[in-house]
């Protein structure tokens, strides 16, 4: 469980206080537009920058009462890009920050189809490839691809995890992402640009506009059109989709 | 809904038929091999020499006192400190690579070796330093401290910016560095009495032909630890390749890493300046030609470019030593002398990124 108690940045980029939580088995979209903050958001969460105010815990001890080691074994971030200045190969980039075994690193690497690569060198890999590999290190360090992993309430933070993904693979990887939260009770928080995977996939998405969280909810309550064309200033329609009823955001004819 | 990512719950998978093997070769292996040749070079360099040695004085049987003092007093204290020396070296030039996540950071191209070398410059002949007890002491302390003093700003600088703009930065700032204490080192031998003239040329060119156990002994009080303190940091360097948000989610306090790794270089380049002088082109060369092979793993590259620096740089010594016999190459040139060319040619094999 990671719980947000007021917490804020003053100084920029700003980050206005508030409280909320994040538990296990809930994946969570964070949206906004360029510069709302999400990114700040997610090293707040992640305890890369300790709060100006209030405080964030991971089952209700601040995150920076955590030895860095013993942290690193409950919350992994994936971010937005991956820069290497050396060639690794795959299978040893993914073991980076766990010391997890051959097995381990060839179960997640199919868990997110990378089987094939697993001997290529990270600088030779194409951005969704590179992508997906960043992904398969951090549930590597959460031990996921342990066969017996027990879950223990994990956090796993992503900072736009399908902004080099065609589209079947955002679709599965976002699948995965739900499946992982429900099944091995992770709580994940994946800031994404595109709305309809927040609407499809997160139970519940937040809006920042500003360095302010504005909405929070589920994805049906907070993708509203008149919100929406508001915040990002666009020209929309919201839908319903047939089938689970979720919002469906379209370029307004 | 097409084909899923496979099953999410982790699978056994059948005993034997993983298909991701290892491409680099056995750690251990490695480790070994390199160890022994450092040895064999140790022993091969111990024998040869103006006065060549036969493997029974080694061994404790001395035919004559002459070959007892050359074997005692002067051919073990020199190849100890060859073989830290160039351990230091390489191991800083791996260590440095890894902190810039660049693979052309090196103690030597950044300045480190130089503003090192400056502040020994200053140390004989402001402060006449060479002469009095402590002259020697004084000599690795004014070497630490510059390049402890070069290593902060540097490092500084290379915060400021991101991306390939660091690169260049560095480099940039390293030249400026080199170019700098080069003036300096002119004006302070221009300024310099005929004994500490002597004295700065003798030690400016990088040569280990002055190794006496006082030198050897600094040496390994000094040098040993900071090894130590590099190896200790390889994990930290593997994860900060990450880059610095994602090695903090994975547990690494990168701001203490960059200090040890900071301290530790100018601790061990300081001191290897302070006695040798500026050897060229090991700290770049051996991590270089290391990673091709061994990978960019720093477990593994740390130690093996540490034993191959010691090795190189026997090497080196003995042919300084014996090419031009009796007489003595400064190693500091060889080393140049051989390594930018192979480096060049290196450049020029793979196009690839280095």
């Amino acid at each position: 469980m990671l719980s947000l108690i007021d917490a804020g940045f003053t100084r920029a980029p700003s980050l206005a206080p508030f409280s909320d939580r994040l538990g296990p088995g809930e994946l969570l979209a964070i949206v906004g537009p360029n510069g709302a903050g999400k990114s700040t958001l997610l090293s707040l969460l992640s305890g890369y920058r300790r709060p100006e105010r209030g405080n964030v815990c991971l089952d209700d001890k601040s995150l920076s009462w955590w030895a860095p080691a013993e942290l690193a074994r409950r919350r992994a971030l994936v971010a937005q890009k991956l820069t290497l200045g050396f060639d690794w190969p795959v299978h040893e980039l993914v073991a980076l920050g766990s010391e997890a075994s051959p097995e381990e690193v060839e179960t997640v690497l199919a868990m997110l189809d990378l089987e094939p690569l697993a001997e290529r060198g990270a600088l030779s890999l194409s951005g969704g490839e590179a992508q997906r590999v960043m992904i398969a290190r951090a549930l590597c360090q959460l031990g996921l691809g342990h066969a017996a992993s027990v879950p223990v309430g994990s956090v796993l933070l992503l900072d736009e995890p399908t902004s080099a993904l065609d589209i079947g693979q955002q679709q599965r990887l976002m699948r995965l992402l739900r499946q992982l939260a429900e099944r091995q009770r992770l709580a994940v928080a994946c800031v994404l640009h595109d709305l309809n995977l927040a609407a499809r996939y997160a139970h519940r998405v937040w809006l920042l506009e500003r360095g302010r969280r504005i909405a929070s909810g589920l994805p049906t309550e907070v993708l509203s059109p008149s919100v929406l064309a508001r915040v990002f200033d666009a020209e929309l329609e919201v839908r319903t989709r047939r089938g689970d009823g979720s919002p469906l955001v379209v370029l307004a004819p | 809904m097409s084909r899923a990512f496979a099953s999410v719950l982790p699978r056994r998978r059948n005993a034997g038929v993983s298909k991701v093997r290892k491409a680099t070769p056995v750690p251990v292996r490695v480790l070994a091999a390199l160890a022994l040749a450092v040895l064999a070079a140790l022993l091969i360099a111990a024998m040869s020499g103006s006065v060549g040695l036969s493997p029974r004085v080694l061994l404790g049987e001395w035919p004559t006192p002459l070959a007892w003092q050359v074997w005692w007093q002067l051919r073990l204290p020199r190849l100890l400190l060859a073989a830290l020396v160039g351990a230091m070296l390489a191991g800083s030039g791996a260590a440095m690579q890894g902190l810039f996540r660049n693979p052309l950071a090196d103690p030597t191209l950044l300045g480190l070796a130089s503003g090192a070398g400056l502040a020994v410059a200053l140390w004989i002949v402001l402060f006449d330093g060479a002469a009095g007890a402590f002259g020697l002491y004084g000599q690795f302390l004014a070497g630490f401290l510059g390049a402890l003093g070069v290593c902060v700003m540097v490092f500084t600088l290379g915060e400021r910016q991101h991306g390939q703009e660091t690169l260049f930065t560095l480099l940039l700032a390293g030249l400026a560095i080199n170019t700098l204490a080069g003036a300096m080192g002119g004006v302070m031998a221009f300024i310099a009495s005929d004994e500490q003239l002597r004295q700065l040329s003798l030690w400016g060119m990088g040569s280990l032909s002055h190794a006496l156990w006082s030198a050897t002994l600094g040496a390994l009080i000094g040098i040993l630890p900071a090894l130590w303190w590099l190896l200790r940091c390889a994990r930290g360097l593997d994860l900060l390749q990450l880059g610095e948000l994602t090695a903090h989610g994975a547990g690494l306090d990168a701001p203490r890493l960059k200090r040890r790794v900071v301290v530790a270089t100018a601790l061990g380049v300081g001191l290897c300046v302070a006695l040798a002088g500026i050897i060229g082109f090991l700290g770049l060369l051996v991590p270089h030609c290391l990673r091709l092979w061994l990978g960019p793993g720093h477990r593994l590259l740390l130690p093996a470019s540490m034993l191959g620096g010691a090795l190189l740089l026997i090497v080196a010594d003995t042919l300084a030593r014996t090419l031009a016999s009796p007489a003595e190459i400064p190693v500091g040139l060889l080393t140049s002398l051989l390594g930018g060319p192979y480096f060049l040619w290196l450049l020029l094999k793979r196009r690839t990124r280095c």
